[in-house]
């Protein structure tokens, strides 16, 4: 970049600068010693996040969640699904563990996310879902299923008939009349970058502050009803705390003696994303040391190895601290 | 249902919202949740309002009508609550292919999130939206200076994260009339709508004539132990809290200017219309003051540092140098 040749000198202010050639001034920021990041960031650093829960009338959970200004509302939604309705039953399975596919085939989650909401220029409304939307909420819904986040236990209506006849040792099995079918809806107010570790914290968040009515099966009238009760609803158990952690690779031209220079960011925000090509995902549940993996998302470029990623895991570990502190909080 | 191939679709056999023992079993409770007006009938909710909400939009602007709330027992909200936000994008030149244009091209988009009201919405604009789309357009049209931007368009887009409901949600189980037509809820969210469209265009620099806010008003026959009440003008109804609303009215109102740039009147006001109109412009004024005061709060903000009487007080967080680039 530097060079020792007599030529003008331009002075730009910063956002034009950044405008017109961005991937030096990316460059010019990380390439000394103690690198700062454009938005006043160290490499490593994540945005803290902010939470407020509860705050929608007609949800049965939901969170906003404001990653820097990236800020995402969620709602959760809880419906009947008659048992009738559903074309193939699907029994429960004896290990209750094992429960993906009935919330998978019946799918009674359903994740859906809105980004044309004025929350960025890039996704005007009056269009169809962008490629970028589509394979956001696919994304999510593959994460909710293989984390096993939510019990189909907590999501079956189950009704004991009385029984019938005199014979007191007849088992009555309870069986199931409905589901509680969860629409999990998030909306960006505004997006500047990493959509998919708010949406997940968003959900995450709304997920855990979801309220399910007492309910019960009425055989005289054949329908599902709820008692209004706040006392008497319930929490979903949910497995784990599955946090995600997304960074982007940055990739600069080479220095005097010919190396690559490449830094990992974490968190990055819309500009950053925008001249990073290769991106990571990582969803671990657990502090540091203890951590288990649950997801790996990798694409775009070469520069993450083995070792690099070690690193990663560490610092997904650490924003998991973070998450934790503020979930739980 | 044909599934949107591009979202994730709800089960095929279709699900329904929740219904509530006691409301059904027992008679006498449902009536006990209906919530009544505490406010005098020229007092307005509260309003809260920000401007600058998206800073990646070139303004924008959040405004919420909360619920005063005390702690219930029963999980069905007795109300719903207004928030609104509002993002404007531009204006920016025109797409080579769009015809010649002498001034601004102004495009509005109202969208419900599908969890703004008591029934689940969906993600396609229906008529409603589309048809406050229409109405917001013209509230807003009435103010800006277009021939400042020929050849450029902005986009105005509201998101309603929480809307106000049409009715009290239990008058259609008592299969009560529920007012004539209903669709009154739709009124206080356009005067919203106008509002915080207003602030973020003002927030976004765009030169107008005026401000506009919005404003409601309406007719209402309440019952008192029984007996019809005589009819009665309030500002601000929310619906839920009156049995029966005659005739509503909603405008976007320039107080300054002395101006009204839309007008939505609805319902058999009975004797002369005025009234309510009148009504509905002094609820407007009452939420311009809001508006002004945050419009003005957000100038300042901005421009600290840059004007002689606050240059005392510097406190821009991006004090940085300029960045110089050579080659």
């Amino acid at each position: 970049m530097a060079t020792t040749q007599s030529a003008p000198t331009l002075t730009f202010p910063r956002p034009i600068f950044a405008a017109l050639s961005p991937s030096p001034f990316l460059q010019a920021h990380l390439a000394p010693k103690n690198p700062i990041r454009a938005n006043a960031r160290a490499p490593t650093e994540f945005r803290k996040p902010g939470l407020n829960t509860g705050s929608l009338t007609h949800c049965n959970g939901s969170a906003v969640v404001r990653l820097g200004n990236t800020t995402v509302v969620c709602g959760v939604r809880a419906e009947v699904l008659r048992a009738e309705d559903v074309p193939q039953p699907i029994d429960p399975k004896a290990d209750e563990e094992d429960d993906v596919e009935e919330i998978d085939t019946l799918r009674l989650l359903v994740p859906n996310v809105e980004l044309s909401t004025g929350s960025t220029p890039t996704f005007l409304p009056g269009q169809a879902p962008s490629t970028f939307a589509q394979s956001l909420i696919t994304r999510i819904r593959s994460l909710l299923l293989s984390t096993r986040l939510v019990r189909a236990k907590d999501l079956r209506i189950m009704y004991t008939p009385p029984r019938t006849t005199e014979d007191e040792d007849e088992e009555v099995q309870p069986e199931v009349k409905a589901y509680w079918t969860l629409y999990i809806d998030t909306m960006f107010i505004s997006l500047d970058g990493d959509a998919f570790d708010a949406a997940w914290g968003a959900i995450l968040a709304a997920l855990r502050n979801t309220m399910l009515p007492a309910s019960d099966w009425d055989q005289d009238l054949e329908m599902v009803l709820c008692d209004d009760d706040v006392k008497k609803a319930r929490k979903l158990e949910l497995r784990g705390l599955p946090v995600a952690a997304t960074f982007a690779v940055f990739q600069g031209e080479e220095d005097e003696e010919g190396e690559d220079r490449s830094w990992v960011l974490s968190d990055p925000d819309a500009f950053e994303e925008g001249v990073c090509r290769e991106s990571v995902t990582i969803v671990v549940d657990g502090k540091k040391g203890s951590g288990k993996i649950r997801r790996i998302e990798k694409s775009g470029g070469t520069v993450v190895g083995r070792e690099v990623m070690k690193g990663l895991i560490r610092r997904s570990e650490e924003r998991w601290e973070e998450w934790n502190a503020v979930l739980k909080g | 249902m044909i599934d949107d191939r591009r979202r994730i679709n709800p089960p095929s056999g279709g699900t329904s919202a929740p219904v509530f023992a006691r409301t059904v079993k027992e008679p006498e409770y449902l009536p006990s949740l209906r919530p009544t007006r505490e406010r005098g009938p020229n007092d307005l909710r509260k309003i809260f309002l920000q401007t600058g909400i998206v800073p990646s939009a070139s303004g924008s602007a959040y405004l919420e009508i909360p619920i005063t709330q005390s702690k219930t027992t029963s999980l069905i909200p007795p109300r719903s609550s207004l928030k609104i936000a509002c993002a404007v994008h531009g204006p920016k030149p025109l797409p080579r292919s769009a015809p010649f244009s002498p001034h601004l091209l102004l495009t509005t988009t109202v969208k419900f999130a599908p969890f703004a009201t008591r029934n689940r919405r969906g993600y396609i604009r229906d008529s409603a939206e589309r048809d406050l789309g229409v109405h917001l357009e013209t509230a807003l049209r009435g103010v800006l200076i277009g021939e400042r931007w020929p050849k450029s368009g902005v986009e105005v887009i509201v998101t309603i994260i929480e809307g106000d409901e049409d009715a009290w949600w239990g008058d259609s189980f008592e299969g009560g009339r529920g007012g004539a037509g209903g669709g009154w809820g739709l009124l206080n969210v356009l005067a919203g709508c106008i509002t915080v469209a207003s602030a973020a265009i003002a927030d976004a620099e765009i030169d107008c004539v005026d401000m506009v806010s919005g404003g409601v008003a309406a007719v209402v026959q309440d019952q008192e132990n029984g007996k019809e009440a005589s009819r009665l003008v309030v500002m601000d109804p929310c619906p839920s809290e009156h049995r029966d609303i005659l005739a509503a009215c909603v405008v976007g109102y320039l107080p300054s200017r002395d101006e009204i740039t839309e007008l939505w009147f609805k319902g058999d006001a009975g004797a002369p219309p005025e009234e309510l109109i009148e009504k509905a412009t002094h609820a407007a004024a009452a939420s311009m003051s809001v508006l002004r005061e945050v419009v003005l709060e957000a100038v300042q903000a901005k421009f600290q540092g840059q004007l002689p009487e606050f240059k005392g007080k510097s406190k821009r967080k991006n004090d940085q140098p300029d960045v110089e680039m050579t080659g």
